[in-house]
């Protein structure tokens, strides 16, 4: 589903250059539940940015679903974001002008979906994570743990294949974060790749699989 | 579409303030554009109307004077009179028998133009334009009787004088028969001005000289040719080049139109700049708008947004803000020439009703749009542009 070929991300700090990622080779399979581990600075959230689609390397590539996306136009990486592909982040990061339902809808907006059709379809994915009686209430009249809630739903909106998640219960307390996983192995029994980065060494039990990563590089 | 609507509104109810500011900006420059062009059209309605009431007159004054005649204006005789009456295409030729004669009125004197005329002729005169305010004109058995202009009936004297008061006209009495309207503007001098029958002004006043001759011609068309035929028929009977000056409203109306082609275009130049400075404050509150929202739009690109999607979004944003202050600047521009109209009246006493053009409305909202999506475009380019994880990362 998802293989990263000798993918580096090279910053320049005044003289110094820093790797943020040194030839990662990785390969994630459909259906997969994988978590990323490693200390602070270790090149994470490089990684999940790349796959996500948010970054373009300094070099190596990046395939999902076959396709090499150093290949695609701008137009054609917001498409993967948006149809492939939900992210999450650890901040929420919600449209704090948008309530609950709004919010859920703004990818189907961007995709062109008729506004009952995804009115409705938010209010599933809302249900769907405990948050039914929410729908209406903003951002900022949410607990952290609702805020991420909403975020999943938001990230499942155009179904996508792949959900990537940074650090998604690094705001939230241990019974939340749990909770938080529980619905993550869900989308996973429902048969969508998953992909986290957590700190968690608990969570990181729970998971199939689980990377290590240091100064950039994927440990075996 | 409903949503993007939505999404713009809510940014805008968040940043009221300045939203509101922005808003402000456009409907200042709008409004000013409007009100000085409004107050403009008005302007030129109330001079060239007047004229163009009057498009079918031809004025008639000796323009030199006449040899043998040293230090007095030459003037025009009844053969004169006769000559251009048979001019084809003629109407009317009314003969005017003017000068300045001293008048009396409960002790007080001033100096009046007091005008001659033949009864049968201040039809074709004044046609529907002046009519007396209060008593009718002199009829022609009338024996020194008078009509008087709204001034003198009503500034010149202390007392204000009616009908049937008697004046003293170079030692004559003659009784007031009738107060003219208040004519303002172009023809303010009929306000000042003393109508008597034509046979007093020559056997009372000892005015014999025709001092103007007021012609009104068929065919509008004709006036120019026919003014021609006027001056070189009077020319001939005085045996005199360039004796006479015949000279159509039409010209007169043709030179007040271009003087207001020019006013109206120095007004909204002027009233431009304001527009331009409104430009700047629609780019600056957007500028402002995608750099408060830098992490925003990060994330909506991270969701899936095209680089399109913002940029639709920014304008909109502009759009909307430009679109509401283009239709405030237009109620404020109409309020604005309506107070500028009756600030004009109170102070020079000249009535200007403002001319509110419904294509000047339009053009102003679209006007304004135009300026603030030009305007957004530039800080809706840098929003779209955006990479998502630098702007996701901005806090
Ligand atoms: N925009 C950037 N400019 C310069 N250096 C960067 C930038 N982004 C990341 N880095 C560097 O790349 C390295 C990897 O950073 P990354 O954010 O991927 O680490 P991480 O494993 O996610 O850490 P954390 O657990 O703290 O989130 C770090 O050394 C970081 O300083
Ligand atoms: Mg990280």
């Amino acid at each position: 589903m998802i293989r990263t070929e000798n993918l580096t991300k090279v910053y320049q700090m005044g003289d110094a250059e820093v790797y943020a990622l040194h030839d990662v080779n990785l390969e994630i399979q459909e259906g997969e539940f994988i978590a990323i581990i490693g200390p602070s600075g270790s090149g994470k959230s490089t990684l999940l940015n790349m796959i996500g689609c948010l970054d373009t390397p300094t070099s190596g590539a990046v395939f999902i679903d076959g396709i090499d996306t150093g290949k695609l136009s701008e137009n054609g990486l917001a498409e993967i974001r948006r149809e492939k592909i939900g992210f999450i982040f650890q901040q929420f990061n919600l449209v704090h002008t948008l309530n609950a339902l709004e919010n859920v809808a703004l990818p189907m907006f961007f995709a062109g979906v008729k506004r009952e059709t995804r009115l409705k379809r938010a209010e599933e994915l809302l249900a769907n994570v405990g948050l039914g009686d929410r729908i209406y209430h903003k951002p900022s009249e949410m607990s952290g743990g609702q805020q991420q809630r909403v975020a999943i739903a938001r990230a499942l909106s155009n179904d996508p294949e792949v959900v990537i998640g940074d650090e998604p219960t690094g705001n939230v307390d241990t019974e939340t974060g749990n909770t938080i996983i529980d619905i993550l192995e869900g989308l996973n029994k429902e048969g969508r790749t998953v992909v986290v980065v957590t700190h968690d060494a608990e969570i990181a039990a729970r998971v199939g699989r689980t990377k290590r990563m240091r100064d950039g590089r994927v440990l075996d | 579409m409903k949503d993007a609507f939505l999404l713009v509104y809510r940014n805008m109810k968040e940043r009221k303030a300045r939203s509101a500011l922005t808003v402000l900006g456009i409907m200042v420059g709008i409004g000013a554009v409007i009100a000085l062009m409004s107050v403009g059209y008005g302007m030129q309605e109330s001079i060239t109307g007047q004229l163009v009431e009057m498009a079918d007159v031809i004025m008639v004054m000796p323009m030199r004077m006449e040899l043998g005649s040293i230090g007095a204006f030459g003037s025009f005789t009844d053969r004169d009179q006769e000559a251009v009456r048979r001019i084809g295409g003629i109407k009317d030729a009314v003969a005017m028998r003017g000068e300045m004669e001293e008048v009396e009125y409960k002790g007080e004197k001033f100096m009046v133009h007091v005008i001659g005329t033949d009864p049968k002729d201040v039809g074709a005169l004044f046609g529907a334009i002046v009519k007396p305010e209060e008593g009718r004109y002199s009829k022609a058995n009338d024996h020194k009787t008078c009509t008087i202009g709204y001034s003198i009936a009503n500034d010149y004297f202390d007392d204000e004088i009616g009908v049937n008061d008697r004046l003293t006209i170079n030692g004559s009495k003659f009784r007031v028969v009738g107060v003219l309207e208040k004519q303002g503007g172009f023809r303010s001098e009929t306000d000042s001005e003393i109508y008597v029958t034509a046979r007093d002004s020559v056997s009372i006043l000892d005015n014999e000289d025709i001092s103007e001759i007021f012609v009104r011609v068929r065919n509008i068309g004709e006036a120019e040719e026919i003014a021609t035929e006027i001056e070189e028929r009077i020319d001939d009977n005085h045996k005199l080049d360039d004796f006479t000056s015949a000279m159509t409203m039409g010209s007169a109306i043709e030179q007040m139109e271009s003087i207001f082609g020019i006013l109206q275009a120095v007004l909204i130049a002027i009233a431009s700049i304001s527009l331009i400075v409104a430009a700047m404050g629609i780019m600056n509150t957007i500028l402002m708008s995608v750099m408060e929202r830098t992490h925003e739009i990060g994330v909506m690109k991270a969701i899936g947004a095209k680089n399109r999607n913002i940029l639709f979004l920014f304008l909109l944003e502009a759009g909307v803000v430009s679109a509401i202050g283009g239709v405030c600047g237009c109620i404020f521009g109409v309020i604005g020439a309506h107070a500028i109209s009756f600030g004009i009246h109170t102070a020079f006493d000249v009535e200007i009703a403002a001319i509110v053009k419904p294509e000047v409305l339009l053009g102003a909202v679209v006007v304004a749009m135009l300026v603030g999506i030009l305007s957004g475009l530039y800080p809706a380019r840098k929003a779209s542009k955006m990479s998502p994880v630098e702007a996701v990362r901005y806090e």
